[in-house]
C-alpha cells in the first residue's frame, strides 16, 4: 500500500498547512473601536432619501441624518419642536404657520430655510416640480391633503391643507416628513439617495453595497453634537447571523433579535431593550358572511383565543396582550378603562352556541413572514387548536407576505372567514379610519377586509379626524375603542414590543416607542 | 475545433432566449406587484396603481417584455426598484462576489473530491477507502445551511477563529489574509456536499479505468504503481470526471445561495433571495439571465474541454 503511504504524507502536510493557516487568521477580526457603534440591521437600505423610502430598517438610518419640522419627544409619541420651533393653526384646522429655527444650516453647507421646507414638500407632492422625477414618493400621500406650501418669510412657512386633518403634525414626526437639502438633491438629482444630506446629529459618510453604511458625527448640530464619532449600520438578514455576530463581538446594537434567542443574551455582558411600540397584530374576522357575521360569534372568538398564552409561549414575551383596536403606546388617545377579553373556553361555547354556529369551517388565511407579523405560522397554528377547542372547524390556508396582501386586502368575500393582519403607525388616526369604517370597505379603497360596519364609529372616526383639540380627539377615540372592542370586528390579539440587545460597552442608549433608532446620545467605550 | 465551438455558441441563443420568456412569465405570474411590496400595509388600490404607474409597469405584458429585452440587448437591464441603483451594476459587483465564493469552492471540492476518489478506488475495500467513504457519506448528507450555521457556531462564536459573516471586514485593509479567513468558513460548507459526489464518481470512473487492459499493460511494463494511479488511470478517468465537475458545478452555484444567506455573504443568491421577496422585478429578471447565461457558458467550456480529453468525441 505505498500509495496510502505517500498520500498520508501528503494529508498531514496539508493538515499542517491548514492548521497555520488558521492560527494566522485567529484574531484577524478586531473588536469595534470606542466611539464607533456597529449596528446590526436586518436589511440593506434602499435609499437613504427620506420621501423615497417605506421601510422601518431605512427608517433606522434616516431619523439620524435628518431631522424634521417637528419630532417626537424622547419616550412619547407627542410632537414637540424641531426644525420648527414653534406652530399656530388656524381656527378651522386647515392652515399651518410654521416659524423655523435660525442658523441651522445642512451638511452640506446650504442653508435651511422656508425655501428648503417648501422644495421638500413640493418635490414629493407636485408632478410638474423639476425634482418630482427623483422619486417615486410612495408615501406622499400622508400629505396628500396640502394644497399649498407657502414662503412667508426666510423663516415663516405655511401650509394650506384641502381640509382639517388632526394627524398632519404626527405625519410631519414621521421619516416621510425629513427635511432635505435642496442644494443637494439639484446636485445628485436621482442619486441623492445614495449621497444624503440633512442636518441630523449625523452626516453621511459612505456607503459600500451590501455592506456597511457609515454615517460620522456632526459636530455643529443644532441640539448638541452626539457623543459617538461615527455609526456603522451593517445589513445582516439572517436572524441567526446576526445573533451570532452579537454574540461574537462583531456589533455592538442588534434590533430586532429573534424571541428564541433572547435567553442567548442574559447575563452582564448583555442589556436586553424592550419597548412597546404603536402596532396591533390582530384577526380580521369576515363579518359579511359565514359565522363571523354574527357579533356573538366574534365575541366567541375573542374568548377563545387564549392571548396570554401566544405572547409568553409562543412570542415567549416580546408582546403585550391587545385589549383593542388602538395600541397602548398611543398613551394619550388610548382607553386605559378597557380590559382585554379574558380567556374563557367555557363563555365562548356558550355565545357559539347561542349563535347555532357549533362546529361551524371556518377558512383561516395564515402569512408566512411579513413586515410586523411577528410569527405568524406558530400563531396561526395555536389560534387554530384554541378555535378548534370550542368546536369550530378550522382550516388553515398559508401565503407568502405579498401574496397574502394581495389574497386579504382586496376583502375576505368569498374566501375566508379570518386572516392575520399586523399593523404599525404614527398616528392613533391611520389604522381605524384606514380598517374600520364603513367608507374604507375594500371596495372603497380601504383595508376594512373584514367588512365591518357601525354608523357611530364611523361617526367618531370622522369628527377625530378634524378635531384640532387634542383632548378632544383623545376623547372620541376612547369613546370609539369601548365601542370596536364590544363589537369585536377583530380578534385584538397582542402589541409587539420592540426589542434590541446592546453590548457592555454601549451606554445611554434607549428604544423609542416609534420604533426609530436614535443615536444621537449613546456612548460606546 | 473552432466549428466546434461556434455550433455551440449558437446553440446557447434559443437557450437563452427561453429562459428570458421563462423568467418574464414567471415574474409576470407570481401574485403580488412591486407597489404592493413597497407600500405594505398601505397598499390601496389607488396607491399601488400609481406607484406602479411611476414604476412603469403600466404597460400591456407582451410590451413590457418586448422593451425590457431590447433594452438588454442594448446592455440596459435597467433599474432595480429594491435598491434604486442600476440592475447590471448590482449584479456585476454581487457576481464577483459569489464568483470568489463558488470558485474557491468549486476548486476546493473539485481537488479533494478527486483526490479523494483516487484513493478510494486505489484502495477498493480497504480502510482508507471504508475510512473515505464514511465521510463522504456523512458529508453528502449534511444540508448545507445547517453546516454553515455549526460552523458559525463553533468557530467563530465559541472559539473566534473567523469572523462570522460578511466578504470584508468593517475596518481595516483589504488584503488577501483577510478574505480568506472570511471566506474559509463558507467555501467550506458550500464544498461539503460537492465534494462527496465528486469522490463518489471519481471512484467509480477509477474503477471502471483500473480494469482495462491498458492498465494491466502499464503494470507489467513495470510502470510504478503512484504512475498507474495518478497519470495512467486518472488522465482515463477523467474523461467522465469532467461532466461530473460541470454538473457540480451548477449545484455549487445554486448551493451558494443558502451558503450566502448563512453567512452574509454579499452575493448574487442573496440579492436574487431579496429581490424576489421584495418583487423586484427588474432586479430578479436580469439577475437570473445573467447568471444562466453564465451557466450556459460554463457548460459549454466543459463540453469543449471533454472533447479535448477524448478525441472520440465528435467535434
Amino acid at each position: 500500500m505505498s500509495l496510502f503511504h505517500v498520500t498520508r504524507q501528503g494529508l498531514m502536510a496539508a493538515g499542517t498547512a491548514l492548521a497555520l493557516t488558521l492560527g494566522a487568521f485567529s484574531g484577524a477580526h478586531a473588536q469595534t473601536p470606542p466611539g464607533v457603534l456597529i449596528v446590526g440591521q436586518i436589511a440593506e437600505p434602499k435609499a437613504l432619501d427620506p420621501a423615497a423610502v417605506t421601510a422601518v430598517n431605512d427608517f433606522r438610518i434616516l431619523m439620524n441624518i435628518y431631522d424634521g419640522l417637528v419630532r417626537y419627544k424622547d419616550g412619547t409619541l407627542e410632537v414637540e419642536p424641531a426644525l420648527a420651533t414653534s406652530w399656530d393653526i388656524s381656527e378651522d384646522g386647515t392652515v399651518y404657520t410654521f416659524t423655523l429655527r435660525e442658523g441651522v444650516t445642512f451638511h452640506d453647507g446650504s442653508a435651511f430655510n422656508a425655501d428648503a421646507v417648501k422644495f421638500n414638500f413640493d418635490r414629493m407632492l407636485n408632478e410638474d416640480h423639476p425634482y418630482h422625477d427623483t422619486g417615486p414618493f410612495p408615501l406622499a400621500f400622508f400629505f396628500s391633503g396640502v394644497t399649498s406650501t407657502e414662503v412667508v418669510d426666510d423663516l415663516t412657512v405655511r401650509f394650506t391643507l384641502d381640509g382639517p386633518y388632526a394627524p398632519f403634525l404626527s405625519n410631519l414626526a414621521y421619516p416621510t416628513g425629513l427635511i432635505v437639502s435642496p442644494a443637494a438633491v439639484e446636485q445628485h438629482g436621482a442619486d441623492f439617495g445614495r449621497n444624503p444630506s440633512g442636518t441630523g446629529p449625523f452626516t453621511f459618510g459612505e456607503w459600500r453595497s451590501n455592506e456597511a453604511v457609515v454615517i460620522e458625527a456632526n459636530p455643529n448640530y443644532w441640539d448638541g453634537a452626539p457623543d459617538l464619532q461615527a455609526v456603522v449600520f451593517r445589513p445582516i438578514t439572517d436572524a441567526n447571523t446576526r445573533t451570532a455576530e452579537m454574540l461574537a463581538g462583531g456589533i455592538d446594537l442588534m434590533v430586532e433579535v429573534p424571541p428564541v434567542a433572547l435567553s442567548e443574551f442574559q447575563g452582564d455582558t448583555y442589556t436586553i431593550h424592550e419597548q412597546a411600540g404603536p402596532h396591533v397584530w390582530f384577526l380580521i374576522l369576515n363579518a359579511k358572511e359565514g359565522p363571523f357575521a354574527d357579533v356573538r360569534v366574534r365575541q366567541a372568538a375573542n374568548y377563545a383565543v387564549n392571548k396570554e398564552a401566544l405572547v409568553n409561549e409562543v412570542l415567549e414575551g416580546t408582546a403585550e396582550v391587545a385589549a383593542g383596536p388602538t395600541p397602548p403606546a398611543f398613551a394619550w388617545a388610548y382607553n386605559p378603562d378597557l380590559e382585554p377579553y379574558p380567556y374563557d373556553p367555557e363563555k365562548a361555547r356558550a355565545l357559539i352556541a347561542e349563535a347555532g354556529a357549533e362546529g361551524a369551517e371556518l377558512t383561516f388565511f395564515v402569512t408566512e413572514g411579513g413586515s410586523g407579523m411577528l410569527d405568524p405560522v406558530a400563531m396561526g397554528t395555536a389560534i387554530q387548536a384554541d378555535l378548534e377547542a370550542v368546536g369550530f372547524d378550522v382550516k388553515i390556508e398559508t401565503y407568502e407576505w405579498n401574496t397574502f396582501l394581495g389574497e386579504v386586502n382586496p376583502g375576505l368575500e368569498g374566501k375566508a372567514d379570518m386572516a392575520e393582519m399586523a399593523w404599525m403607525t404614527n398616528d392613533p388616526d391611520t389604522l381605524p379610519f384606514l380598517a374600520l369604517r364603513t367608507a374604507a370597505w375594500p371596495d372603497q379603497g380601504g383595508f376594512n377586509s373584514g367588512y365591518y360596519s357601525n354608523p357611530e364609529v364611523d361617526k367618531l372616526l370622522e369628527a377625530a379626524r378634524v378635531a384640532t383639540d387634542q383632548d378632544e380627539r383623545a376623547r372620541l377615540y376612547k369613546e370609539m375603542q369601548v365601542i370596536v372592542q364590544e363589537d369585536a370586528p377583530w380578534v385584538f390579539v397582542a402589541n409587539w414590543k420592540q426589542n434590541a440587545v446592546t453590548s457592555d460597552k454601549v451606554e445611554n442608549f434607549a428604544l423609542q416607542p416609534s420604533f426609530f433608532l436614535l443615536l444621537d446620545d449613546v456612548v460606546k467605550n | 475545433m473552432t466549428g466546434y465551438i461556434l455550433k455551440r455558441l449558437l446553440s446557447a441563443i434559443p437557450v437563452l432566449f427561453g429562459i428570458t420568456v421563462i423568467v418574464f412569465l414567471i415574474m409576470a405570474m407570481i401574485p403580488g406587484d412591486p407597489a404592493t411590496a413597497i407600500l405594505g400595509n398601505f397598499a390601496t388600490p389607488e396607491n399601488v396603481e400609481k406607484l406602479n404607474r411611476d414604476l412603469g409597469l403600466g404597460k400591456p405584458l407582451v410590451q413590457q417584455y418586448f422593451i425590457w429585452l431590447s433594452n438588454m440587448l442594448s446592455g440596459d437591464f435597467g433599474t432595480s426598484f429594491a435598491l434604486n441603483r442600476p440592475v447590471l451594476d448590482e449584479v456585476l459587483e454581487r457576481f464577483n462576489a459569489t464568483l470568489v465564493l463558488a470558485g474557491t469552492a468549486f476548486v476546493l471540492c473539485s481537488f479533494l473530491g478527486v483526490i479523494a476518489g483516487v484513493i478510494s478506488a486505489a484502495n477498493q475495500y480497504g480502510a482508507a477507502d471504508k475510512g473515505i467513504t464514511f465521510v463522504v457519506l456523512l458529508g453528502i448528507s449534511i444540508p448545507s445551511f445547517f453546516l454553515g450555521m455549526m460552523m458559525i457556531l463553533f468557530f467563530a462564536v465559541n472559539l473566534r477563529w473567523f469572523p462570522v459573516s460578511g466578504m470584508w471586514p468593517i475596518y481595516g485593509d483589504r488584503t488577501l489574509g483577510v478574505l480568506l479567513s472570511h471566506l474559509a468558513m463558507p467555501a467550506t460548507a458550500l464544498a461539503v456536499v460537492a465534494t462527496g459526489v465528486i469522490a463518489r464518481l471519481s471512484r467509480s470512473a477509477m474503477l471502471e479505468v483500473l480494469r482495462q487492459d491498458f492498465i494491466r499493460t502499464a503494470r507489467a511494463k513495470g510502470v510504478h504503481e503512484r504512475g498507474v494511479i495518478w497519470r495512467h488511470a486518472l488522465k482515463a478517468a477523467m474523461v467522465s470526471i469532467i461532466p461530473v465537475l460541470g454538473i457540480q458545478a451548477g449545484f455549487v452555484l445554486s448551493g451558494a445561495v443558502y451558503i450566502e444567506i448563512v453567512f452574509q455573504w454579499p452575493g448574487v443568491g442573496r440579492m436574487l433571495v431579496d429581490a424576489i421577496l421584495k418583487r423586484d422585478i427588474l432586479m430578479v429578471q436580469g439577475g437570473v439571465v445573467f447568471v444562466a447565461a453564465c451557466y450556459v457558458l460554463f457548460n459549454i467550456a466543459v463540453d469543449v474541454a471533454q472533447s479535448l480529453l477524448d478525441p472520440r468525441i465528435k467535434t
